[in-house]
């Protein structure tokens, strides 16, 4: 239980280089969280709810005074993941993950958006697919989906 | 009127002609004689539904690959590892583009947005839309507004309007707009002002339609299930489903779905599917409820359906139009969609902005 682990609020601007879809979500982020409320997230899975139309990630972090907090953290359909292969056994109850993203606007939720889901060395959690969506990826290759007509 | 008419069935004729033409391949029959379209596919694609001006409906191939690999390569760029030691992101928002909201969107592993432009009769095509020629859409009717919620001209929707000064949500709405409680008035007042996918009635993007289009973002699936009376179309998102009610005469007109009224026959080897009896609640790009689709489905081969379609709203657009695109065959079966169920983000949309408000007006008071 001595994993490091802190959230942290009201940093000042850090330059991050990190990869996040910047393009449209299902809905309005901006107004569910709170860009002036930037937080991380180190802890261990407690579950994932694989609803729709969001995954939320169940995440339980120490504070630095010992104490627990369990944040929601939303992500994706989970859909497309569970088309790929990925399903409640995948990600087990314990493991260590780090979700950074920003806290609800309503600060009495412990809930943020999951801008970037890792392992704690920052391997992401879930990977793309560069195929059709479909779960085998030899037989509906990109090549493969092209090979229609005639 | 009359001359629309003939122009539509000359639209249908040259869209049946060319099926015609390119059907070869013997699919797997039912019992009653009929193709057998049973299967899920994936819609998803990278051609987009209109064109640039000034290029060809069919594009090199070489193009195409150049392309594809830069979509491989982003969805490469997103899996990569980043700083396990990394600290928040910063304060005041990430600084992406785009309606996400300056929050960020997810990474790549969530998204599913094609990974191949549509190749059809062989070619790889640039627009889904083959008419008119130009590959974009036809003018609109004068006086009618893109995107504009389309009411039909009754008292009810008229009032309606003049209360809620703001334009409705419509079908193919993406669902990410965040316009700012301060430009768009009353879009975070209530429920019913929110985009139709964000509440979870239909899928955004047009994906239930008719016409059934890629979003480009991710659950792109249809299932079909066929008997000899009925054929149904379940899309993906939100669970949408479709009865069309084969060799079946149209509900009378006073009686209208979100989906629209579908009947179908067999054209040769080909389902048609025909749509009218819409409401004013999904108002695809604009149109009006008197929206007219004409839906052909094809199969191609084992694993590949031909989706052709015609649209028709004198209302809306000075001409009928019409697109086609491949649908791959996925496997199934889809998850099922389940939508309300995990809404928690509409209630915590709202009570977002019921907190700007108070920021706002504290704001204003402290002046």
């Amino acid at each position: 239980m001595q994993h490091r682990i802190w959230t942290s609020f009201l940093l000042p601007a850090v330059a991050l280089c990190v990869m996040s879809w910047p393009a449209a979500a299902h809905h309005a982020f901006g107004s569910e969280f709170d860009a002036d409320r930037p937080v991380i997230l180190k802890g261990k899975i407690v579950k994932i709810e694989w609803i729709n139309p969001h995954t939320w990630i169940h995440v339980e972090i120490i504070k630095e005074d010992g104490t627990k907090e369990e944040w929601m953290c939303e992500g994706g359909s989970p859909n497309t993941l569970l088309r790929r292969g990925a399903n409640k056994n995948t990600f087990p109850e314990g493991t260590e993950i780090i979700i950074d993203g920003y806290q609800a606007r309503d600060h009495t939720e412990l809930r943020a958006n999951a801008r970037n889901v890792t392992f704690a060395d920052g391997r992401k959690l879930f990977l793309g697919s560069t195929g059709t969506g479909a779960p085998n990826a030899e037989e509906f290759s990109t090549d493969k989906a092209r090979k229609v007509g005639k | 009127m009359r001359s629309r008419f003939l122009v539509l069935l000359l639209v249908l004729a040259v869209a049946a002609a060319a099926q015609t033409a390119a059907q070869k391949y013997n699919p797997p029959r039912m019992a009653d004689g009929h193709p057998d379209l049973e299967g899920t596919y994936d819609a998803a694609t990278l051609t987009p539904l209109e064109r640039r001006s000034g290029t060809a409906l069919v594009m090199p191939k070489e193009e195409a690959a150049k392309l594809e690999a830069q979509a491989v390569a982003v969805k490469q760029q997103g899996d990569k590892s980043i700083d396990g030691d990394r600290s928040a992101p910063p304060k005041g928002g990430d600084g992406s583009p785009g309606p996400a909201g300056n929050v960020g969107g997810y990474n790549t592993g969530w998204l599913d947005t094609g990974s191949a432009y549509t190749v059809v009769d062989g070619q790889v095509r640039a627009s889904i839309i083959i008419d008119p020629p130009d590959g974009r859409a036809p003018p609109l009717v004068p006086g009618r507004k893109a995107g504009e919620s389309a009411y039909n001209f009754n008292i009810v929707g008229f009032l309606q309007a003049a209360i809620n000064a703001r334009p409705r949500p419509t079908s193919d709405q993406t669902e990410s707009s965040d316009p700012g409680l301060e430009r768009t008035p009353g879009a975070y007042d209530d429920p019913e002002a929110r985009p139709l996918g964000e509440r979870c009635l239909i899928g955004f993007g047009s994906t239930s339609g008719p016409p059934m289009l890629p979003n480009y973002f991710y659950n792109n699936n249809h299932q079909i299930v066929q008997t000899k009376d009925n054929v149904m179309i379940l899309t993906e998102m939100v669970h949408d489903a479709r009865i069309v009610r084969m060799n079946a005469q149209h509900l009378p007109k006073n009686i209208r779905l979100w989906l629209g009224d579908s009947v179908g026959h067999w054209e040769g080897d080909t389902l048609v599917v025909d749509t009218t009896n819409f409401t004013d609640k999904t108002a695809f790009r604009g149109a009006s409820p008197d929206l007219h689709v004409i839906e052909r489905f094809t199969r191609e081969d084992a694993h590949t359906l031909l989706y052709r379609f015609t649209i028709d709203d004198p209302k809306t657009w000075t001409k009928p139009w019409t697109g086609e695109y491949s649908w791959p065959e996925s496997k199934g079966p889809i998850y099922e969609y389940a939508c309300h169920e995990g809404n928690y983000a509409m209630l915590d949309i709202l009570k977002g902005a019921r907190i700007r408000e108070k920021e706002q007006a504290a704001k204003n008071g402290s002046k």
